[in-house]
C-alpha cells in the first residue's frame, strides 16, 4: 500500500515537472463533420477527400499564415453516421474536446440544423457546405453556408423550364419524408404557379424514403398531361425514377435539382439520364481555371470526378482559410479567435470559389449563382447556363 | 514466479471485502483527483489534454499515444479507485452496516447521492462527457422499458421508437408551444419563469400519449399470441413516422427545433433513477411475476387465475409510458427532433442493447445500454469498422450467452448495499 502511494506521488511529481516545460506553436484545428457511414457515405467521402486535398496545399505551404506568423493546421475528421444525434455529439466533442477554431459540415440539413444550434451556443463558427434548408442559419449568427438556398433554387428551375421549353404544365414527384425534397418541391410549385397560373402543376405526387417502385405515381403523372417532370431527389432514387418513367412510356424531359449532382447518378442511371437537366452549384465538364484545376487534381488522386459536395466543401475550406487569415492575428485565446473568425466570415465579399462568386456582406447565406447542367450523351455534367439572383 | 499467485489472491481477497459504498468513495476520489490534477497529469504523460472517454478515442486515432493514454487511465482511475476502495474498506463496511439498519430508502439515497456527485464531477471536466452521459442514461431508460415487453413478457415489440417519437413530439409541443414559440397556440398562456417547473408535466404528458398509442397496438394484438405483436407494432412504428411527417404544425420532415435547455444532467439522472426504481419494483411485484408466468406458459398462467389479457396490457402500456418519457428527454437533450430519427435504425439499436445486456434483467438492461452507447461513442474513429465490430460482438454474445450478458437478474437494493465483512472485519 505504502509503496503504491509513494509511486503515485513520484509519478505525479514527474508529471508536474514535465508539464512546466510544455509550450508549442498554436495549431489551428478545423473540424470536419461528415457522414462517413450511414445513408449517404458518398457524401461523406467527398467531404473528407476535398478537405484532405486542401490540407495538402496547406502542408506544402507550411501552414496558414496569419499576420506574420505561420500556424500549423490539423484537421479533425469525425463521422456523424448521418444521424442527428451523432452530429450533435460530434459537434460538441469537436468544440469542447478538440478545441477547433471553425467547423466545416455537417452536409445534409437533418444533421446541419441541430449541429448549427450547438455551434451557435458555443459561439463557434460553422460553415455547412451543402445544407440548403433555411433553418440551418436562421437566427444563428455563428453559422454560415457555402451554397444557395431552396427558396432560390425552386424559382430558378421553374424559370428555366418556362423560358427554355415554354411548357405550361409541370408534374412533381418527391419524397414526403425527407426535408430537402419536400421543401424544394413546395418552392418549385409556388414559383411555377406564379409564372403559369393556378393549377399549372398538374400532378404533385409523393412517396416515402426507401420506396423503390414509383409506377403508380408515374402512371398518374403520365396521365395528367404534364409536359415536364421535376423530381428533386437523391442519386439512388433519381436512377429508379427516370428508368421507370421511361419504361412506362414517358418521353418528355425530367428536371432535377442539386441533389442529382453526384457521380453515382450516372453510374446507376446510365443512358436513361442522358439529355436531362438539373440545377446545381457547378458543372464539372468543360470547367476552366481553378475549378478545372481542382477537378483534375481530385480525379488524379481519387479516381473519379468530384461531385458538388466535394466542390462546395473545397470552397468552404477556402472560405474558412480566408476568414482566418483576414483576422490579422490569432491571439491563442480560442473564444476571442472564434469571434474574430466569425466577424471576418460575415464580411467576406466577392470570394472567388470554384462553385462561383460568393458575398456574405453581413448575412449568413451567400448570394451566389446557380448553374443549369445538362447531362451529355457521354454521361458528363456539362455547363448549360447560369442563373444569378 | 511462485510469488505472484498468493499476491493476486491476496489482492482479490482485499477487493472482495470492499462494499459498494467503498467503491463509490474510490470513484469519488478518482474524479476529484482528475478535476484538480487531471490536466497537469495529462500534459505530463504527453497527452494534449484530459482524454474524454478513458483515452480510447486517443488510442484509436494516434496509436503512438496508446501507452500514454493507458498510463493516464491507470493513474487517474484504476489506481485511486483501487487504493481508496481497499483503504476505506473497514470504514465503509462499518458505515454500510450502520446505514443498512435504517429504513432502506436512507442508504439508497446516500449511495445514489454519492454516485451522482462523482458523475457530476466527472462530467464537469467537459461538456462532451455530460452529453454522452445524458444520452446514455436515456438509452438505459429505453432499454429497460423495452426489456419489460421483450424480456419479462416474452413478446416481441418493434414499436419502441414510435413511442419515443410520440413522447418526444408531445413534450416538445408543450414546451416549445407554451414557452418558446408562443405563436403555436396563438395565445400567451403561461409566464416564462414557470417553464422549468412544468417540464416534468410535459414529460409525463409525453409518456401518457405514448401509453395511449400503445393501447392502439395492444387492443388488436393481445387477443392472440405469437408474432402478431411484432407485425402490428412494426406497422405502428411506420404509422407514427408518417403521421408526424405529414403534420405541418410540428414542421413535418423538417423537424422541430428550439426546445429549451431544461434536460440537464441532474434532471435526466433523476428521471432515470425514477424509471429504474419503478420498473424494478414492477417486475418484482405480483404483476411482474404474472408476466413471467404468461411468458413461460400462457395457458397454465390462465389456469392459475392470472388475468392474462389485463397483465399484458398493463405491462405494455407501462413500458410505452417510460419510452415516451425517455423520448421527451431525448428531444430536450438534442434540442431538435425529426421523424427520421425514430426509424428502423433506432429500433435496431434499442433491440441490440436489450439482447446484448440480457433478457428479463434490470442489471442487464443497464449493462447493455451503457456498453453499446459507450462502445458506439468510443469506436467512432474507426468509421465503417465500428459497424463490423459491434454486430460481431453481438453475434458472439448470442452464441456464447444466448440470453445476453446478465440475464434474469433484478436489482435487489438490500443485497447490493450490504457490507462485505472480510475475515477480520469483526461482527
Amino acid at each position: 500500500m505504502r509503496r503504491g502511494l509513494t509511486l503515485c506521488v513520484c509519478v505525479l511529481a514527474v508529471a508536474m515537472l514535465l508539464s512546466t516545460g510544455w509550450a508549442k506553436e498554436p495549431t489551428i484545428r478545423i473540424g470536419i463533420n461528415a457522414p462517413l457511414t450511414g445513408d449517404i457515405p458518398k457524401v461523406g467521402e467527398g467531404t473528407k477527400f476535398a478537405a484532405q486535398l486542401w490540407l495538402e496545399d496547406i502542408k506544402a505551404a507550411g501552414g496558414i499564415t496569419v499576420g506574420k506568423k505561420k500556424h500549423p493546421v490539423e484537421l479533425i475528421i469525425e463521422d456523424n453516421e448521418s444521424k442527428a444525434e451523432s452530429a450533435v455529439k460530434v459537434t460538441t466533442k469537436m468544440i469542447t474536446e478538440d478545441d477547433i477554431l471553425i467547423m466545416v459540415g455537417p452536409q445534409a440539413s437533418k444533421q446541419a440544423v441541430p449541429a448549427a444550434g450547438i455551434a451557435n451556443n458555443y459561439k463557434t463558427p460553422m460553415i455547412t457546405p451543402w445544407s440548403t434548408n433555411p433553418d440551418s442559419t436562421k437566427d444563428k449568427p455563428y453559422v454560415f453556408r457555402a451554397c444557395f438556398l431552396d427558396p432560390f433554387q425552386g424559382p430558378v428551375v421553374a424559370n428555366f423550364i418556362s423560358k427554355e421549353f415554354k411548357f405550361k404544365k409541370a408534374a412533381v414527384l418527391y419524397d414526403v419524408a425527407s426535408d430537402y425534397p419536400k421543401g424544394l418541391a413546395e418552392f418549385f410549385r409556388k414559383a411555377w404557379e406564379d409564372i403559369n397560373g393556378k393549377g399549372s402543376v398538374v400532378a404533385y405526387e409523393s412517396f416515402t424514403t426507401k420506396d423503390t417502385d414509383f409506377s403508380s405515381q408515374l402512371t398518374k403523372i403520365i396521365n395528367s398531361g404534364a409536359q415536364v417532370l421535376f423530381t428533386p431527389q437523391y442519386y439512388n432514387e433519381v436512377a429508379l425514377i427516370v428508368q421507370q418513367a421511361h419504361q412506362l412510356g414517358w418521353k418528355k424531359p425530367i428536371v432535377g435539382s442539386d441533389s442529382w449532382g453526384s457521380a453515382e447518378t450516372i453510374k446507376l442511371c446510365g443512358k436513361d439520364c442522358y439529355g436531362q437537366f438539373f440545377s446545381t452549384h457547378y458543372a464539372a465538364a468543360g470547367a476552366t481555371g481553378e475549378t478545372k484545376k481542382f477537378i483534375d487534381r481530385y480525379k488524379a488522386k481519387y479516381g473519379y470526378v468530384p461531385d458538388d459536395v466535394a466542390a462546395l466543401t473545397w470552397d468552404a475550406m477556402l472560405l474558412a482559410q480566408q476568414a482566418i487569415q483576414s483576422t490579422g492575428a490569432l491571439s491563442g485565446d480560442l473564444k476571442k479567435d472564434r469571434d474574430n473568425v466569425r466577424n471576418a466570415l460575415s464580411q467576406v465579399k466577392k470570394f472567388q470559389g470554384i462553385t462561383g462568386e460568393m458575398t456574405f456582406a453581413g448575412k449568413n447565406d451567400p448570394s451566389k449563382c446557380a448553374v443549369i447542367v445538362k447531362i451529355s450523351d457521354a454521361g458528363e455534367f456539362t455547363y448549360y447556363k447560369s442563373v444569378c439572383p | 514466479m511462485p510469488d505472484t499467485m498468493p499476491k493476486t489472491g491476496k489482492l482479490r481477497a482485499a477487493f472482495s471485502r470492499v462494499p459498494l459504498l467503498g467503491w463509490l468513495l474510490g470513484i469519488l476520489a478518482a474524479v476529484v483527483i482528475e478535476k484538480y490534477l487531471g490536466t497537469d497529469l495529462a500534459l505530463g504523460v504527453g497527452l494534449p489534454k484530459i482524454p474524454a472517454l478513458f483515452g480510447i478515442d486517443i488510442m484509436l486515432k494516434k496509436p503512438l499515444l496508446v501507452p500514454n493514454a493507458f498510463l493516464y487511465t491507470l493513474l487517474i482511475y484504476a489506481l485511486p479507485v483501487g487504493v481508496v476502495g481497499v483503504a476505506t474498506a473497514p470504514l465503509a463496511n462499518r458505515a454500510a452496516a450502520a446505514l443498512i439498519r435504517l429504513p432502506i430508502t436512507v442508504p439508497v439515497i446516500v449511495h445514489l447521492a454519492l454516485f451522482y456527485v462523482s458523475m457530476h464531477l466527472w462530467a464537469e471536466v467537459s461538456d462532451y462527457r455530460a452529453l454522452v452521459l445524458r444520452l446514455t442514461l436515456i438509452a438505459v431508460m429505453l432499454t429497460l422499458s423495452l426489456n419489460v415487453i421483450n424480456g419479462y413478457m416474452g413478446e416481441f415489440s418493434c414499436s419502441h421508437p414510435g413511442f419515443m417519437a410520440l413522447g418526444a413530439y408531445c413534450a416538445s409541443v408543450v414546451t416549445v408551444g407554451l414557452f418558446v414559440d408562443k405563436g403555436m397556440f396563438g395565445i400567451d398562456l403561461l409566464p416564462e419563469g414557470m417553464g422549468p417547473f412544468l417540464f416534468p408535466v410535459a414529460l409525463l404528458a409525453g409518456g401518457v400519449l405514448a401509453a395511449v398509442g400503445a393501447l392502439v397496438v395492444a387492443v388488436p394484438s393481445f387477443r392472440t399470441r405469437g408474432d402478431y405483436l411484432a407485425i402490428i407494432s412494426l406497422a405502428f412504428l411506420f404509422i407514427v413516422k408518417s403521421v408526424i411527417e405529414n403534420l405541418e404544425f410540428v414542421r413535418g420532415p423538417r423537424g422541430m427545433s428550439g426546445q429549451p435547455d431544461w434536460a440537464g444532467l441532474p434532471t435526466v439522472f433523476l428521471w432515470t433513477v425514477l424509471c429504474v426504481w419503478t420498473i424494478n419494483n414492477y417486475v418484482r411485484s405480483t404483476l411482474g411475476k404474472a408476466m413471467n408466468a404468461i411468458r413461460d406458459n400462457e395457458l397454465a398462467a390462465d389456469a392459475m387465475t392470472v388475468d392474462t389479457r389485463r397483465t399484458k396490457m398493463v405491462g405494455f402500456l407501462f413500458a410505452a409510458f417510460w419510452a415516451g418519457v425517455a423520448g421527451g428527454l431525448f428531444a430536450h437533450v438534442l434540442r431538435y427532433v425529426n421523424p427520421g430519427t425514430f426509424g428502423i435504425q433506432q429500433l435496431a439499436e434499442v433491440l441490440a442493447m436489450v439482447y446484448f445486456g440480457g433478457l428479463n434483467s434490470v442489471y442487464g438492461s443497464i449493462v447493455g445500454a451503457v456498453s453499446i452507447s459507450m462502445l458506439g461513442e468510443a469506436l467512432r474513429p474507426l468509421e465503417i469498422f465500428k459497424w463490423i465490430i459491434i454486430p460481431l460482438l453481438l453475434i458472439l454474445v448470442m452464441i456464447y450467452r444466448p440470453t445476453g450478458l446478465v440475464a434474469f437478474k433484478d436489482l435487489d437494493a438490500e443485497s447490493l448495499l450490504r457490507p462485505k465483512q472480510g475475515p477480520d472485519g469483526g461482527a
